[in-house]
């Protein structure tokens, strides 16, 4: 026990440190690749209609005038200390903007997880049980819809069902769950809808052929012999060993949940992470750029060390640490 | 085919009588017969949500750069002067058109007496001055330039203001009814400084509450409004919603009760929805193609050489204007639903004149070619948006373009490169707009005047610069009207500016929503806004 524990400190340990160096990296990475972007930022602030007098004040009082490093040296000292600096365009500061953002996103991808791994693993292991049958069909035929259509158009549709011609659902906006938990939903289900719809289909697929692998292998044949039945043969051997497989295929396809709620977030006009980068990038503003990729950041580096702890949860043959 | 346009003037004309149409066609006579109030009446209380085109910029009069911050604006901040229906110039939180002495030298005004700012302040001349002074002066003001005429501002009585020129500045009164004219609280300013977009505070029908970036901006009914009785929302929220298919869609399902600055196609998309209406203004704008004839080191620097057959030979330039068909361009990339332009004055206007725009003559084009002595097909490219309009406007010049002569390629370019490349000189034409004011010297002077900060062709001709000044200096408005004509002339003369079309403002409201007004400026008003019986809230 006191060895699994202190390989545990250990594994965090590292995984913390290289948290912080691949945070300190992204922060340069995006620092630098905002400013190597085509178009003055003072400009694009500003707007056409402006004088030279406003850009040289835009460009004073955002710190643009100086050196880049300079310029990276401020912006980390004081994002060190929680202050992530003011949004140039709208002077509101960034820290906030993100802190209005962080909780429509998270709920949206987490809405949109549950549906992905409910309907995904359910079709998945349906697909897998019933192979060569109308359901394995059907279930394979509505995976291949999920991943080809288009996010945009898949949202634009369900608005003109769910919220025009049956107006159950709304077409845009978010309430927060605690100031109404049936409206936040009557407004989140749509966009989770689309958001989960890509997910679910790549998760109904490899549940099934991590299952159809499963099915095929020794252990299940041995516990088939030995008179268990079928469905603790299915539930307990077969779909705990692929379980393995499909939470390495969402962890992977998390990150990618969350950039995804870009488009989401357009189609329903939900003020979060997504919505807040693409302003931030069309208007320059770099203090917001870079705090929403930071904390974007933050959630990927997350998201990937409680995988690689929820491996160990679940398959003991991984050892934390590879010792 | 001579039907339609009659057609469509009696749909406009009976929308208009009965104040409550359905989204119908406006056609192109919607300037002859524009609706821009609905003027059913209302009960008191609800919240209407505004669709806005873009996020508005910061919420302070003296930093602003949108339009679209300038449509909030309207709700929750009132200035000296407005603009009515018909584009004439009306005071607001001033009590008196401005008495213009000393050769134009003196504008003199009084202020309300009534008023109040949000935040509990008194409006008075004082109020006015700490206001005008923070526009001069803050570092960042993008209203400096705007008033930079003023040399001194002075509260000569409890509620009347004095402002001293440093030259005639005839065209100062647009732009006091422009966001120059806003009115800060003398209190906000004072607490908050430089953040005071954090806690705007002005006199306005509405208060500020909260804004989240991107995403909403939330008014409330401010009780201390001079004009409250009219005031019948309980609460106005403007929400950001870029995409026009996703506005339309929102305003169909009943989450938003108005959408701002509607574009042709979903207007267009919306028609026969019986549960939604439309209002329509002119646009004192416009859009034009702007060749580079002089722009080699940057737009703040003296007009170059710019060495191509455009900008060496006017010639040219005529035969590229005479090989477009605006009539065309406006059917074909904006479903007839905006106006042909030929001029930067906008039509409608106390000083404006009727233009007669050339017309396409692919034949004379190639005929100046040839006595230019250009090698065809010439070439030029073409700076566009990144939008799908801008792209369709770019195909169908370049389509025009070709009949006589002339090979463009076209350079769509995202919005803030596009703006940094152009005002570098490094273009050789682009296609872009001008929001517009009623005043003409608004659309011209920093435009087309050689020393103009958005003069981006660097267009330098002696007899524009001369009619620029005159304009500016003079009072009577009939002698402006003749030098506003004799200008457009000169502007058209040198084809370095080609004035493609006008917008045609479109706002579309649901049919449970009654008193918005859209006035000349194309900006939504919805003080006296509210719920028809009946309807939601």
């Amino acid at each position: 026990m006191n060895r699994v524990t202190g390989l545990l400190t250990s594994y965090l340990g590292r995984r913390v440190g290289q948290a912080l160096l691949t945070m300190v990296l992204v922060s340069i990475t995006v620092f630098a690749g905002v400013r190597a972007m085509p178009g003055d930022t003072a400009q694009a602030l500003a707007g056409e209609q402006t004088s030279p007098e406003v850009l040289a004040a835009i460009r004073e009082e955002y710190g643009l005038n100086d050196n880049i490093v300079v310029q990276y040296w401020d912006y980390l000292r004081h994002a060190v200390t929680g202050d992530l600096g003011t949004s140039a365009r709208s002077g509101l500061p960034v820290l906030d903007s993100i802190l209005d953002a962080l909780p429509i996103t998270l709920e949206l991808a987490a809405l949109a997880l549950i549906l992905a791994v409910v309907v995904g693993i359910g079709a998945g292991i349906v697909a897998a049980v019933r192979r060569g049958r109308p359901e394995e069909w059907f279930a394979n035929g509505v995976a291949l819809l999920g991943m080809s259509v288009p996010t945009f158009w898949l949202g634009m549709l369900l608005v003109l069902a769910f919220a025009i011609a049956m107006p159950v659902f709304a077409a845009s906006g978010f309430v927060p769950f605690g100031q109404d938990p049936v409206e936040n939903l009557r407004r989140l289900v749509l966009p989770a809808i689309v958001l989960g719809s890509g997910l679910a289909a790549v998760v109904m697929r490899q549940t099934r052929a991590a299952m159809l692998d499963a099915m095929s292998s020794d252990y299940v044949r041995t516990a088939r012999a030995k008179g268990l039945s079928h469905r603790a043969v299915i539930g307990t051997h077969a779909l705990r060993n692929s379980l393995v497989t499909v939470i390495t295929v969402l962890g992977l396809q998390l990150g990618q949940l969350i950039s995804g709620a870009v488009v989401t977030e357009q189609v329903f006009v939900l003020p979060g992470f997504g919505k807040l980068t693409i302003d931030a990038v069309f208007t320059r503003d770099y203090a917001m750029v870079q705090g929403v990729v930071l904390f974007t950041s933050a959630a990927y580096i997350l998201i990937n060390l409680l995988v690689d702890l929820l491996y160990s949860v679940i398959d003991p043959r991984i050892r934390l640490g590879g010792s | 085919m001579r039907r339609l346009p009659l057609a469509l003037a009696v749909a406009a004309l009976l929308t208009f009588a009965t104040g409550c149409g359905s989204l119908s066609p406006p056609g192109a006579n919607t300037a002859t017969a524009p609706r821009l109030v609905d003027a059913r009446p209302v009960r008191d209380g609800g919240t209407a949500v505004i669709g806005l085109k873009s996020d508005p910029d910061k919420l302070d009069p003296t930093l602003t750069g949108t339009l679209v911050a300038r449509t909030v604006f309207t709700s929750m901040c009132e200035q000296l002067y407005d603009v009515d229906q018909h584009n004439r110039f009306v005071p607001q939180l001033a009590a008196t058109l401005p008495k213009i002495t000393d050769g134009g030298r003196t504008f003199t005004f009084d202020v309300r007496r009534d008023a109040r700012f949000s935040d509990g302040a008194k409006l008075d001349a004082k109020a006015v001055t700490t206001s005008l002074d923070r526009d001069l002066h803050l570092p960042g003001s993008g209203r400096a330039s705007e008033i930079d005429s003023v040399e001194k501002v002075e509260a000569i009585a409890p509620y009347t203001v004095r402002l001293t020129l440093k030259h005639p500045d005839t065209p100062l009164l647009g732009r006091l009814a422009n966001t120059a004219g806003l009115v800060m609280s003398p209190k906000a300013i004072a607490t908050y400084g430089k953040s005071f977009a954090t806690h705007p505070s002005c006199v306005g029908p509405f208060k500020y509450v909260k804004r989240v970036v991107g995403d909403r901006i939330e008014l409330t009914k401010d009780p201390l409004y001079y004009d409250a009785d009219k005031v019948h929302l309980d609460h106005v929220v403007y929400k950001t919603i870029t995409d026009g298919n996703i506005r339309l869609a929102n305003l169909r399902s009943g989450d938003v009760q108005i959408g701002d600055q509607m574009g042709p196609v979903e207007v267009r998309s919306g028609m026969g929805d019986k549960a939604l209406q439309l209002l329509n203004t002119p646009s004192l704008g416009y859009m034009a193609l702007t060749l580079n004839v002089g722009n080699t080191d940057g737009v703040d620097k003296k007009p170059g050489h710019v060495d191509t057959p455009f900008g060496r030979d006017v010639r040219v330039r005529e035969a590229f204007d005479l090989s477009l068909d605006r009539e065309l361009i406006n059917k074909l990339v904006f479903q007839d639903m905006y106006e042909p332009a030929c001029g930067p004055v906008p039509p409608g206007t106390p000083l404006s004149t009727p233009v007669t725009c050339p017309g396409r003559d692919v034949a004379k084009a190639k005929r100046l070619l040839k006595a230019a002595g250009v090698h065809t097909p010439v070439p030029l490219e073409l700076m566009i948006n990144t939008t799908p309009e801008d792209n369709r406007l770019g195909q169908v010049i370049q389509a025009m373009a070709k009949d006589a002569g002339f090979d463009v390629r076209l350079r769509p370019t995202e919005f803030a490169t596009g703006l940094t490349r152009t005002l570098a000189g490094d273009f050789q034409a682009r296609t872009g707009g001008w929001g517009g004011q009623p005043d003409p010297a608004g659309n011209i002077d920093s435009l087309v005047g050689t020393t103009g900060s958005n003069n981006q062709g660097k267009l330098s001709d002696p007899e524009i610069d001369r009619l620029i000044t005159a304009g500016r200096s003079t009072a009577d408005p009939a002698k402006r009207r003749v030098i506003y004509q004799q200008l457009t002339r000169a502007i058209n003369r040198q084809h370095a500016v080609i004035y493609l079309y006008r917008n045609i403002n479109y706002a579309v409201a649901s049919k449970d929503i009654s008193g918005i007004a859209l006035s000349g400026d194309g900006l939504i008003r919805v003080k006296e806004a509210g719920y028809v019986k009946g309807g939601q809230g």
